[in-house]
């Protein structure tokens, strides 16, 4: 009955299982491979930007390491590349008492290296148990020697100290820092933080053998007019460049002495005095400017004596003529005859052409002991006295700046200490019409070289120097007092100007002994019979030129 | 196809760590120069301090008295002679002409 049911039925079934490539487009094979040399691929180019940005962070950190030096400061170098400062590292060797272990041995291998020292006094030291400096600013060798001995007590410790190889010479322009690295005045504090961040030395446009001869002639006249201070500024009349600018007395930046005296300020560009007679010049300037007047412009039956409210303008020579062309009103230095060419320019172009040249306004300047013009306001008096150079202040350096100007063509310059590409200056913008400065060199040169001008004894053979003095007194609190404040700017060669300097002797005083050498006629004469600038800085001014001028002739003839 | 592909970026690859190895080595040459440069450059600022010192016309100045009886001398320009040399023979000429109103 159950054999229907226990039937075991055996079928071959046909095996339909056979290999086949995969019907899909995806090729494993292919893609394992590429995805393996993918990987590498992108490891290789981590590898290599890791590699690469290693390679960048050790220069960056080098750079970075030398600048985050605590008082790091660049140096600084003159035109030339002679050190003005440097920054110089030195290392103090300490001893920690506490972490002796053999004190006598110690003591022994100390008196190996330094044998001159007081051990008595090193020994008390030790007992102490206080830190202590064994010696400060160590050699090199003393250095190595110390570093061998391999004991733990010993210290050393990494200073960074500022010199100054040139003393007094640049205390003003350079200036001075504090006890935390803060540049406290001058070029110091000005470029503070550039100074903490070039890696590079900041060249400047100062010649040193040029500075030093000028201040040697300041100190020495110093003591022959016993002025109170002087000042002496020398530019490149086409670029500003600054070669030299000195002000007497100064300081030695090394000492790190605090300067409060107010006879110390910078008197180049500090120092805001009425210049006098100096002034003259922008005048007649100003008037050939705006085609008013020509050299030979005649003002004829000129007053001895004017008037104008509580004001009395006199000419300080009577035998002045009258009759005097604009040339003779420059050479002979005419009070009268500069307010008429004031008069006929009147106050806005008079007041314009000062503040174009920029002796009316506070500069710009790369140090930052600048001091400020006292300002006024305009009216008839102040027109006649401002043509002359009274009741109007302003800097040495902006002197210096408006008879660049004046002189070079007629082209805007900007003075300055930092030496840069000659590429910044180029493409210089003329604000003075053409011509004006061959006028006026000539003219400058005559008050120097003829009997009527004021500036004889700068006439120095093969410099063709040419200038204007000014003798203005100081003012004093509601007044005029009699001391004196005797400025000469000059310009030399007049035939193609290169330079302008400009002296001021502040309260110089006549001198009984000096010999004065004629310079226009022969002989000479003792003592000085007037206080005026044509015999106080004319002199200085020339005596500079003797000692500088070889220099700035075969030195800068390429320039 | 695939093949040169492959081919290529394994000499790509090959080429590549042995430009690297090659850069490495010359890294390694170029900071061991570096670091022997940098106490080089100290010692050099060093000596250049101290020259700028000892040369300082300040200081020039203090040896002229110091070694020398004769005080120095200014030069007048106008003896100054330019030198020029044309077909091997020097020419001596006045430095500054003089001008007219001299």
């Amino acid at each position: 009955m159950n054999d229907k049911k226990n039937n075991v039925i055996l079928e071959e079934y046909e095996n339909e299982f056979s290999y086949k490539k995969s019907k899909t487009n995806l090729n494993i094979e292919f893609n394992r491979i590429a995805f393996i040399f993918f990987v590498f691929l992108v490891i290789s180019i981590i590898y290599s930007i890791q590699l690469f940005h290693l390679g960048s962070l050790k220069l960056e950190n080098e750079i970075k390491s030398l600048i985050t030096k605590k008082n790091y400061r660049a140096d600084i170098v003159d035109r030339n590349g002679n050190y003005l400062v440097k920054t110089v590292s030195s290392i103090d060797i300490g001893i920690n008492p506490i972490e002796v272990i053999d004190k006598k041995k110690l003591l022994i291998n100390l008196q190996l290296i330094f044998p001159n020292k007081d051990y008595t006094d090193i020994s008390k030291k030790l007992e102490k148990n206080k830190y202590f400096y064994l010696e400060k600013k160590i050699t090199a060798d003393n250095y190595e020697k110390i570093m061998l001995l391999g004991d733990k007590s010993i210290k050393s410790e990494e200073k960074l100290t500022r010199i100054y190889p040139q003393k007094n010479l640049f205390s003003h322009i350079i200036g001075q820092i504090d006890d935390d690295n803060q540049g406290i005045s001058g070029l110091e504090k000005s470029f503070n933080e550039k100074l903490k961040q070039i890696k590079e030395p900041l060249q400047l446009t100062v010649d040193t053998d040029i500075q030093f001869l000028i201040r040697k002639e300041l100190v020495k006249f110093q003591s022959v007019f016993r002025s109170k201070g002087s000042t002496a500024i020398l530019m490149n009349v086409n670029n500003g460049e600054i070669i030299s600018m000195v002000s007497y007395p100064d300081f030695d930046l090394n000492k790190r002495e605090t300067v409060s005296d107010l006879n110390f300020i910078n008197r180049a560009t500090k120092g805001v005095y009425e210049l006098g007679s100096v002034f003259k010049t922008f005048t007649v300037a100003a008037g050939l400017d705006e085609g008013l007047i020509e050299t030979d412009t005649e003002f004829l039956n000129l007053e001895k004596r004017l008037k104008c409210e509580k004001n009395v303008i006199n000419e300080y020579n009577k035998k002045i003529p009258s009759d005097l062309t604009v040339e003779q009103i420059l050479i002979r230095s005419s009070n009268i005859g500069s307010v008429r060419i004031g008069q006929k320019l009147e106050i806005d172009k008079l007041k314009s052409f000062l503040e174009k040249i920029g002796v009316l306004n506070r500069i710009d300047f790369d140090i930052e002991e600048v001091g400020e013009p006292i300002p006024f306001r305009w009216g008839k008096c102040k027109l006649a006295t401002v043509s002359f150079g009274h009741g109007i202040t302003t800097t040495p350096l902006q002197l210096a700046k408006g008879y660049a100007i004046i002189t070079n063509g007629g082209f805007e310059i900007k003075p300055s200490l930092i030496k840069r590409n000659l590429e910044d200056n180029k493409n210089q913008k003329r604000i003075i019409k053409e011509g004006v400065s061959q006028k006026i060199n000539l003219i400058l040169r005559k008050i120097v070289t003829t009997k009527e001008g004021t500036a004889g004894f700068a006439n120095i053979e093969g410099y063709e120097v040419g200038g204007k003095t000014g003798t203005a007194q100081k003012t004093t609190i509601g007044g005029y007092s009699k001391a004196k404040v005797n400025t000469f700017a000059s310009i030399f060669p007049t035939s193609e100007p290169k330079y302008v300097m400009v002296v001021l002797l502040d309260e110089p005083k006549t001198s009984e002994d000096y010999i004065y050498k004629y310079k226009n006629k022969v002989g000479s004469y003792k003592g000085t019979p007037f206080n005026t600038a044509g015999w106080t800085s004319v002199e200085v001014a020339g005596k500079i030129l003797e000692r500088i001028g070889p220099i700035l002739a075969t030195k800068y003839i390429e320039n | 196809m695939k093949k040169i592909t492959f081919v290529t970026i394994f000499v790509l690859i090959l080429i590549t760590s042995l430009v690297k190895n090659s850069t490495k080595e010359i890294e390694d040459k170029i900071f061991v120069l570096n670091e022997n440069i940098r106490p080089l450059k100290s010692e050099l600022g060093d000596m250049l301090l101290e020259y700028s010192y000892l040369s300082s016309p300040d200081q020039l100045t203090q040896y002229q008295y110091q070694f020398f009886e004769k005080d120095l001398i200014k030069i007048d320009i106008i003896k100054i002679k330019k030198l020029t040399e044309k077909n091997n023979h020097i020419k001596a000429s006045d430095f500054i002409e003089k001008s007219n109103d001299e």
